[in-house]
């Protein structure tokens, strides 16, 4: 399984690292391939490549507001949830998502 | 997210002044107020009023109490001079929305200049953020009994993200 996903919260300090950092967790522990690029106050970092997007099974957004470059998951079967729902229950949500597809 | 170019240190956003080990704050509201006063005292706010009401609308637009005892909210903030950090132990615990509907015992207060972007301090920050992440963290920041241990566990493990 391999994933990709963007990870943006309303201020672009905390959620969305503690975010990242929690679903990266998650799928290594699963075993899943997972690249996650942040869209915070910083700027953008870790920015999915072309590449990555093209293998990914599905796009996870773990977005509380509204990020840029969505037009690169056109035709990817995409899924949003807050960032507190990755930061409460991230591998039940990798999960959940994973039995749905 | 490792820079090796760059020697962080967390002195840089925290020092003991802005650590309290003992809260007398019995709600959020008064441990919001209560951090506030430690960040205007050191110099890292300068609107003490301005300050804490961009942090109250920040906690009306989500949850900041992440679970497991710890809260995080934070005001990106034109009475900021200074991108800082201020931590809150609580002995007794304090009512906070929160992702477990448990107590917070350990508050850590982002206080944000609303310039800043990619600085030093904002990446500091973003690696404390990434530390919550990590459960062993968790648990020694609940072990903590005194300022200077808090400080050389900070130090500790933002070298290490």
């Amino acid at each position: 399984m391999k994933i990709v996903g963007i990870a943006a919260c309303t201020s672009g300090i905390a959620h969305t690292y503690i975010a990242r950092e929690k679903i990266m967790k998650a799928a290594q522990e699963l075993g899943y391939e997972i690249h996650m690029e942040t869209q915070g106050t910083i700027g953008t970092e870790n920015k999915l490549t072309a590449e990555q997007i093209k293998e990914a099974d599905f796009v996870l957004l773990v977005i509380d507001i509204k990020i840029g470059g969505s037009e690169r998951f056109a035709g990817k079967r995409v899924v949003e949830v807050p960032t507190n729902t990755a930061i409460k229950a991230p591998k039940k949500l990798l999960q959940t998502i994973i039995d749905k597809l | 997210m490792k820079n090796e170019n760059v020697d962080f240190n967390i002195s840089d956003v925290i020092t003991t002044e802005l650590i309290s080990v003992d809260l007398r704050a019995d709600t959020k509201k008064e441990a919001i107020e209560e951090l506030t006063e430690l960040l205007v005292i050191k110099g890292d706010v300068t609107d003490r009023q301005a300050f804490i009401d961009d942090v109250v609308l920040r906690e009306s637009e989500g949850i900041t109490g992440l679970g497991q005892g710890i809260a995080i909210p934070h005001g990106k903030s034109q009475a900021v001079k200074n991108t800082s950090l201020a931590i809150g132990i609580s002995q007794h615990g304090i009512e906070w929305e929160s992702l477990d509907d448990e107590l917070v015992s350990v508050i850590i207060l982002f206080a944000v200049k609303d310039t800043d972007a990619n600085t030093l301090h904002i990446r500091l920050l973003q690696k404390v953020a990434i530390l919550l992440a990590d459960d062993n963290f968790i648990t020694k920041l609940h072990e903590i009994k005194d300022k200077e241990e808090l400080i050389k566990l900070l130090n500790r493990k933002t070298k290490e993200v």
